[in-house]
């Protein structure tokens, strides 16, 4: 599910500009967002403990009837249901790891994906790690999937934004999947 | 002696044939040094579109003859409109003091749309980032007003006086996000539980914030970020990920209309939202466009299962949203990722492949008329819409 280059030209030339702001100003505005739309779970960990991730579906998606649980710097591993970035297993870090120099956004949004391994759902949080210009890697690293991807006034679960919120710096790297809990 | 007789004889043919050469010439004036010059553009011309492309730009061209009139500059976290006289392009974006660090910068550009001269910059507070939103940003019809989204991650709109090129003033707007201007006096915002929120504002410190019931399903069906908006009427288009269209009429207390199915429309199964329900189904980056002449939308299709809202289209569907009815089908030349009509009575469809190719295609025939090679990404600026 790789997205074309003049996708990933258009993604680098916005991804490349996010860059550093005030730590203390987007902690306030984030504890804002959090006071004023209390049902308006923005942290991962918030949305698994609330149990209120969408069940997994019956029958599965295209997606899933496709996935993998070998190779986590593929597309179509199985956590990858709803992101849309590089992965950055490509880049120097791991599926729940970021590349040397960039650091973890605190925030993300989220998916929930089934391990065809265990046929288990999973709450993932597609964190984006930041503090650098968007990882040149091939082609094949860059995801757009869009598995219960939702628009951008359900926040949590819209992947176009740039999950950079509280990091040191807004520049966008690279995207993880690191799992939160099983969905219920 | 033979090889010096011939060279003699070709030399004095060549400076028989400059003679002549040089008295054919004789009275052809010299060309003239040269002054550089700048172009400018004639006014905004219907068939122009801009789509995002590379270099940080959306570029102008005359859909007509297919080549480029101008740059404007903008990334691709940016966003621009025509205001409602044509007579400029705002640019909202964000840039940095040192590329990609250093201090942020959120502004408002204001470039001239004769010769793209950059008039004013108005400083603003923190934009929402987002890859290609244009419902990011948009200017009230009587070109008072500019509104542009925030996220920090709580949800605001900065109503930007472009008459006095300041910020009027922020309004939250949480749990709602993107802005759709009213005809007149103020914008509304989808929002997360399925509803709007709409925001009357005239100026001063007082700001009106009424919330309509939820009239749509954001947790099974939403609405397409990508809602149409005529700003000479303030009515408006929203579409959910299964192709339910609900007609509105934006204001303080929004007016919606019933749910109907473009599927239905072309006579079509329903889609439902099943993850193994195939059918005809809108999707990609930027799937609709609305011609202001015969009020007719256009939606990009494709045919697939739910959760492929953002599937490149190899169709587009014309339909009358009045009628519920298709008008036609066209067949695109390549799965496309967004498309553009323009605003006139003899439309040109516009359609950007994955691999960056736009297809201008005449609406009332079905025919391609250009493929130009655009470097664009899926989204595009037309006049009017």
């Amino acid at each position: 599910m790789s997205v074309s280059f003049l996708d990933r030209l258009g993604e680098t030339a916005t991804r490349k500009l996010a860059a550093r702001s005030s730590r203390r100003g987007v902690l306030g505005r984030m504890s804002a967002a959090m006071a004023l739309a209390p049902a308006f779970p923005l942290l991962p960990v918030s949305r698994a403990d609330a149990a209120s991730a969408p069940a997994p579906a019956a029958t599965l998606s295209d997606f899933e009837r496709r996935a993998q649980s070998k190779d986590a710097t593929k597309c179509n591993y199985w956590r990858h249901c709803a992101i849309d970035g590089v992965l950055c297993g490509c880049c120097g870090g791991g599926v729940h790891t970021c590349p040397p120099g960039t650091e973890p956004s605190p925030v993300s949004w989220i998916g929930t994906c089934r391990n065809p391994a265990d046929g288990r759902s999973y709450v993932i949080a597609y964190r984006d790690c930041c503090g650098r210009d968007i990882c040149a890697t091939s082609k094949d690293c860059h995801c757009n999937t869009a598995d219960r991807e939702m628009p951008i006034y359900r926040p949590q679960a819209s992947n176009d934004i740039i999950w950079c919120f509280g990091t040191a710096s807004t520049a966008y790297h690279c995207s993880t999947a690191a799992i939160v809990g099983q969905a219920s | 002696m033979v090889g010096w007789s011939m060279k003699t004889t070709w030399r004095a043919a060549f400076s028989a044939m400059l003679m002549v050469s040089a008295a054919a010439h004789a009275d052809t004036p010299v060309l003239q040094a040269e002054q550089s010059d700048v172009a400018t553009l004639p006014p905004v011309a219907p068939h122009w579109f801009l789509p995002a492309t590379a270099h940080d730009a959306y570029t102008i061209y005359d859909g007509d003859a297919g080549h480029i009139l101008g740059t404007v500059p903008a990334s691709g976290l940016g966003n621009i409109v025509l205001s409602p006289d044509r007579k400029v392009f705002y640019v909202a974006d964000t840039i940095w003091s040192r590329g990609d660090h250093g201090t942020r910068q959120d502004l408002l550009q204001e470039y001239d749309a004769r010769t793209l001269k950059l008039l004013r910059e108005i400083e603003l507070p923190p934009r929402a980032l987002a890859v290609y939103k244009k419902q990011d940003f948009d200017v009230s019809p009587d070109g008072r007003w500019g509104y542009v989204f925030d996220m920090s991650p709580a949800t605001a709109v900065t109503v930007v006086d472009l008459a006095h090129a300041s910020v009027a003033r922020t309004v939250d707007i949480p749990g709602c996000a993107l802005v759709f201007p009213w005809k007149t006096g103020g914008f509304s915002s989808l929002c997360g539980d399925g509803s709007l929120t709409n925001v009357g504002y005239a100026g001063g410190a007082e700001v009106k914030v009424t919330h309509t019931k939820p009239f749509f399903d954001a947790n099974n069906d939403p609405i397409f970020e990508q809602g149409l908006v005529d700003r000479a009427t303030g009515r408006a288009l929203f579409v959910s990920y299964s192709g339910k269209v609900y007609a509105t009429t934006l204001g303080q207390d929004p007016v919606i209309g019933a749910p109907w199915s473009i599927q239905q429309a072309a006579g079509q199964p329903v889609a439902g939202t099943g993850v193994q329900d195939l059918a005809w189904r809108p999707g990609g980056a930027q799937p609709f466009a609305w011609n202001r002449a015969s009020g007719h939308l256009f939606v990009l299709m494709h045919m697939g299962t739910y959760w492929t809202h953002k599937t490149a289209g190899t169709e587009v569907w014309e339909l009358d949203p009045v009628a519920h009815a298709l008008v036609r089908r066209i067949d695109l030349p390549e799965p496309a990722r967004g498309i553009a009509v323009s605003p006139d009575a003899a439309p040109l469809l516009y359609s950007t492949a994955e691999n960056g190719k736009i297809a201008t295609i005449d609406v009332r025939t079905g025919t391609v008329r250009r493929t130009i090679e655009a470097q664009a990404g899926p989204v595009f600026l037309v006049p009017d819409m």
